[in-house]
């Protein structure tokens, strides 16, 4: 790669940096770049070390930011558990009904019920069926 | 090194990383702008550090008060170490020298 392309890129590289670190590094590390260049260092390796350094500039918690990395933080581990008990209230009822299967006894036949409302098909199922199964006997 | 004099404590400089240790052995001698680290670090130690992992090192050292920058020449900034640095290096240093004698004792014991 010829220099001024090589320079051309690595510009375009540090912009890919929080614009608080370019306002304090960008000219330093434009000029940087192009002695390593000259000294012989290849142009890709630079490139790719200013973007993992840009990667880790935008991941790395500031002092500042610190309540929205918590704040994102909290609202993906709400989003996660959410998911799972999402899929864990498909799972139960299935497994309900298939251990109450073999007893074929009358007090544990759920019966057509329907969910309350206000609740969530998938979320009041579970619960409605334990109701059904002999107030706490297992069947 | 386990902690029991609690020395793990004061050895800020085990989770920073080599890079770190590094631009704070290269800077104990004077202060240095990013080119001149780089040259520096490759004759002290043979490790070519990228200018991203330079920069990181750099804003990293200076969050934990380790290292601050001196006035702009020109487009370069200086970076010379701070009185807890030249602590916390110190502090490393001496734990390096502890591991690296207890493993040539255990080199020479086991006849390796």
């Amino acid at each position: 790669m010829d220099e001024p392309r090589a320079t051309r890129l690595v510009q375009t590289v540090l912009r890919c940096y929080p614009a608080r670190w370019r306002r304090r590094h960008g000219n330093e590390a434009a000029e940087l770049a192009a002695l390593l260049i000259r000294d012989g260092t290849r142009a890709s390796s630079i490139v790719w070390s200013y973007l993992a350094g840009a990667a880790r500039a935008w991941l790395t918690p500031r002092p500042g930011r610190r309540l929205s990395t918590a704040a994102c933080a909290l609202l993906v581990a709400a989003g996660s558990l959410g998911v799972s008990a999402g899929l864990l209230a498909t799972t139960v009822p299935a497994r309900a009904a298939v251990t109450s299967q073999p007893h074929g006894s009358a007090h544990c036949r759920p019966g057509p019920v329907e969910p309350a409302p206000g609740v969530i098909p998938a979320m009041g199922r579970p619960r409605v069926i334990s109701r059904e199964a002999g107030h706490g006997r297992s069947c | 090194m386990n902690g029991r004099d609690g020395r793990d404590e004061q050895d800020v400089l085990r989770r920073v990383g080599e890079a770190s240790v590094l631009i704070l052995i290269s800077l104990a001698d004077g202060p240095k702008h990013g080119y001149a680290l780089i040259q520096d670090i490759k004759a002290l130690a043979g490790v070519e550090l990228g200018p991203g992992t330079l920069y990181g090192a750099l804003d990293r050292l200076e969050r934990l008060g380790l290292i601050e920058p001196l006035p702009a020449d020109d487009r370069r900034h200086p970076y010379r170490i701070t009185a807890p640095g030249a602590a916390a290096l110190r502090v490393h240093l001496d734990s390096l020298e502890r591991v690296s004698a207890a493993g040539r004792l255990r080199l020479r014991l086991g006849g390796i």
